[in-house]
């Protein structure tokens, strides 16, 4: 009898036991959200067939094989059931409606989902999928930097549909970590730090002092970023700084420039405003930002640097972004007096700009200093095959949380976004004695950084992905044109090609298409605000006419665009009927909600008072047609006109000729 | 033989037991509210709002951008409760693609259908919708909520 209780017992016991695998197969989560799915489904499914479709659908793992990605396969649409259905749009996750994007709902079967979200594609339990659990692989990207997984295949800094990204690449570009961090496209790079060369007749000892303990506090526009130095480093940089010789021909410009007699600050003034320093500069915040804060200049450059800088900057700095200016002697000596007379620190000590006794033995260990720091990463010119000075971050957003040292901040979540936010925000706080300084973001950049940081993946994505838009060169030409573009630096705010700066909303790459000539040698010797609501207007550069006629021609000769035709009307131009249509039409479109002609409109667009003397009658239509074409981004509508409704209003604008009476000269502000 | 037809018995009680029990356990129960809004698509059409819209309507769709004190009639104030519940989203959607000439309405408000993509539209529909002002002095319904909440925005 017992050997029979026994008998039933154990073999109750082996039943429980057979029965847990399939037990835990039922119990598995995504069969009751499949379950659900198929209820949703069916509540919502708008015809019959549609109903028992749902009604139908096997309760069963669901996967996307990924041919392209070694083979991987995403089961989340085990879970995810309605990422391509869009009777689940509103629905909760994990059965929502995925976005629409540039690459779903279209091409779910090629990218699946972890190429974007990472995580792990063929786990079945939550946990394991998103990486929550523990030992299963990279976790998915956190919602907060969603992005991260747009920058894995497009390695362009600006990337469309992206902005955070776009925005988080920017910031590394602009505060220089590429200059000390290896990252693959940037082995160009090149910090936009000033050459420290003429530093010790430029600025004084108490100045320097200041700007080392702080250069964001000394500048807001500053990009240097705070090393945290001590008062002893400082005062030892400080020396070895002021023990670098200025090189002979620099130290020449400054002190004779120096003993010039003072100029006429009045005048100085009015060259000021016109010259258009705030479309690059700022003064007291107004501006554009991109270049030093003006507003207390001269008591951080002596009179005789500022004036040999002002006259060739370029001699200085050799990368700078600033043109040099046509201004004769005396009127470069009336800027200055402006600048001296009224942009300076007025509750600055006397002794600012007093250049420093040097003491050897201090500059000698400043120099180690500076060598310690990597200061020489940013302000000397990179030799080429030398190692970067910080760790390579190529690979960073695919690290695992163990290979991270996390040093003294116990309070982080051991995860990599945190560690790189914490990165970010204050380097130094991991340990004693790391060398990267802070760079003082807000917010918003912070988190844009630590996106950009999660797109630097170690695993290739397949050729066929790799998304980089070609970048057409810009086209210089050499010989004194050339060096015309060089010298008044067109290419700080202009692109050509996919080079140049985004300060002007002007691309120069189809100006001769787009300008008449005669108008163009105008505008460049006294150029006006076309846009006055900009800050960033084109400066008077003092350009000479013989220098605008010789731009102009080149502009003629290379900057042209075969789209735009040369004569759009064929050899038929528009009659008094078409000038008249056309002229109902700028009417009935609202162009002049944004277009001021005459003596009303908008503030938006440029004005199209003068359009018939300034504009080519090709580009006018080839705009009309569709300004997204020429700009991708502009704000012009594209109307959708017909090629007959475009001709009519070329017809019309063509018309207008009046000088711009009430635009005033650029400078005014 | 009674004995082992029993002892199955028991078995499979076990069994439906199990599942019984682990039902309410299971993860990931489909939510009942569904999420407002998809941040990403309102971020979106954040960007493009302030890129193509802010000018005339507005940071916060007031009306007051400052291309707005050029236009007559001025632009209309977006963030208007109740012009927000007087238009559809359709009713929207079909305005920004038509323009206002095409919906009867002002010509100064230009047609975008061909500039920006149907996806684009409904992005900046979705992200006009997080413009609503509250009423001034929200009104009580009877249950005591303050009518529908805003979805979270960063402005």
């Amino acid at each position: 009898m017992p050997l029979k209780r026994l008998f039933a017992a154990t073999s109750l016991l082996f039943l429980a036991v057979l029965a847990i695998s399939p037990a835990k197969s039922a119990l598995q989560s995504y069969r009751s959200v499949q379950r659900h799915y198929r209820r949703v489904g069916m509540v919502r499914a708008k015809s019959l067939k549609a109903v028992r479709d749902y009604e139908q659908r096997p309760v069963a793992i669901q996967q996307i094989w990924l041919r392209d990605f070694d083979n991987r396969v995403d089961r989340c649409t085990t879970c995810h059931l309605g990422v391509a259905d869009p009777l689940m749009r509103n629905m909760a996750e994990p059965l929502r409606l995925h976005v629409q994007t540039a690459h779903t709902p279209g091409a779910f079967d090629q990218f699946g989902c972890t190429s974007c979200h990472g995580g792990q594609g063929p786990a079945t339990s939550t946990e394991e999928a998103h990486g929550t659990a523990k030992d299963s692989g990279p976790p998915m990207a956190p919602a907060a930097y969603l992005e991260a997984g747009c920058g894995r295949c497009h390695s362009s800094e600006s990337v469309p549909e992206a902005p955070i990204l776009s925005r988080g690449r920017a910031v590394m570009a602009r505060s220089g970590c590429y200059a000390c961090h290896a990252v693959r496209g940037q082995e160009n790079f090149r910090s936009e730090a000033p050459p420290l060369t003429s530093l010790a007749m430029k600025t004084g000892g108490m100045w320097l002092r200041r700007w080392l303990h702080g250069p964001r506090a000394v500048d807001p526009n500053a990009t240097m970023p705070n090393f945290d130095l001590s008062g002893k480093e400082i005062e030892e940089l400080s020396h070895y700084l002021f023990n670098q010789s200025v090189p002979w021909d620099l130290a020449k410009r400054i002190q004779s420039a120096d003993g010039e007699p003072t100029g006429d600050a009045a005048n100085g003034k009015k060259l000021f405003a016109e010259s258009r320093c705030i479309s690059c500069h700022t003064v007291e915040g107004k501006g554009n930002g991109s270049a030093p804060e003006l507003s207390k200049v001269a008591s951080s450059a002596t009179r005789g640097w500022l004036l040999a800088f002002l006259r060739d900057p370029q001699v200085f700095y050799p990368s700078t972004k600033m043109p040099r200016y046509r201004f004769s002697e005396t009127e470069s000596r009336d800027v200055v007096a402006y600048l001296e007379d009224e942009l300076r620190d007025f509750e600055a000590p006397k002794e600012m700009l007093v250049p420093l006794r040097v003491n050897q033995t201090l500059a000698e260990n400043g120099e180690k200093l500076f060598r310690r720091m990597g200061c020489f990463a940013c302000h000397l010119e990179p030799s080429g095959s030398e190692e970067k000075f910080g760790p390579e971050l190529n690979g960073i957003g695919d690290k695992k949380p163990s290979s991270l040292d996390f040093g003294r901040r116990t309070d982080l979540a051991r995860t990599l976004p945190a560690w790189l936010a914490a990165k970010v925000d204050s380097p130094r706080s991991f340990a004693r004695g790391l060398r990267m300084p802070s760079y003082e973001l807000n917010a918003e950049d912070k988190r844009a950084v630590v996106t950009a940081l999660l797109s630097l993946g170690t695993q290739p994505v397949p050729e066929a992905y790799r998304f980089a838009p070609p970048r057409a060169a810009a086209l210089v030409p050499g010989g004194p044109v050339g060096a015309l573009i060089g010298r008044y630096r067109c290419l700080s705010c202009h692109r050509i090609g996919e080079e140049g700066g985004d300060i002007s909303t002007a691309p120069l790459t189809f100006e001769g298409s787009k300008v008449q000539r005669d108008w163009l040698i105008d505008y460049l010797v006294l150029p006006y605000s076309l846009r006055p609501i900009l800050e960033e207007r084109m400066p008077v550069l003092r350009v000479s006419r013989e220098e605008a006629t010789q731009l102009a021609d080149a502009f003629e000769s290379f900057y042209l665009d075969p789209r735009i035709p040369e004569d759009p009307f064929a050899g038929r131009p528009g009659s008094d009927a078409d000038v008249a249509e056309g002229q109902r039409l700028y009417g009935t479109l609202g162009c002049r909600g944004c277009h001021i002609l005459g003596s009303s409109g908008g503030y938006y667009g440029p004005p199209l008072t003068d359009s018939g003397k300034r504009l080519k009658r090709g580009w006018m239509y080839a705009w009309l047609k569709g300004p997204q074409s020429w700009r991708a981004d502009v704000r012009c509508p594209n109307y959708g006109l017909t090629d007959t409704d475009a001709l009519r209003l070329t017809a019309y604008l063509s018309t207008l000729l009046s000088a711009p009476g009430s635009t005033v000269a650029g400078g005014a502000r | 033989m009674r004995r082992r037809r029993w002892s199955r018995g028991i078995g499979v009680l076990l069994l439906f037991g199990m599942i019984a029990c682990s039902r309410g356990t299971a993860v990931s129960k489909p939510a009942a509210a569904p999420p407002p809004y998809g941040s990403y698509e309102l971020r979106l059409g954040k960007a493009l709002f302030r890129h193509y819209c802010q000018t005339c309507h507005g940071e916060t769709g007031a009306g007051d951008g400052f291309n707005a004190y050029n236009l007559d009639p001025r632009p209309k104030d977006l963030s208007d409760p109740a012009f927000q519940k007087h238009k559809s989203d359709a009713d929207l959607a079909d305005a920004v693609r038509r323009g206002g000439a095409g919906v009867g309405l002002s010509p100064l408000m230009p047609p975008w259908e061909h500039t920006l993509s149907a996806r684009q539209i409904d992005e900046v529909i979705l992200y006009l919708r997080a413009l609503r002002r509250q009423p001034a002095a929200p009104e009580r319904s009877a249950d005591g909520s303050a009518g529908r909440p805003l979805p979270p925005v960063e402005r």
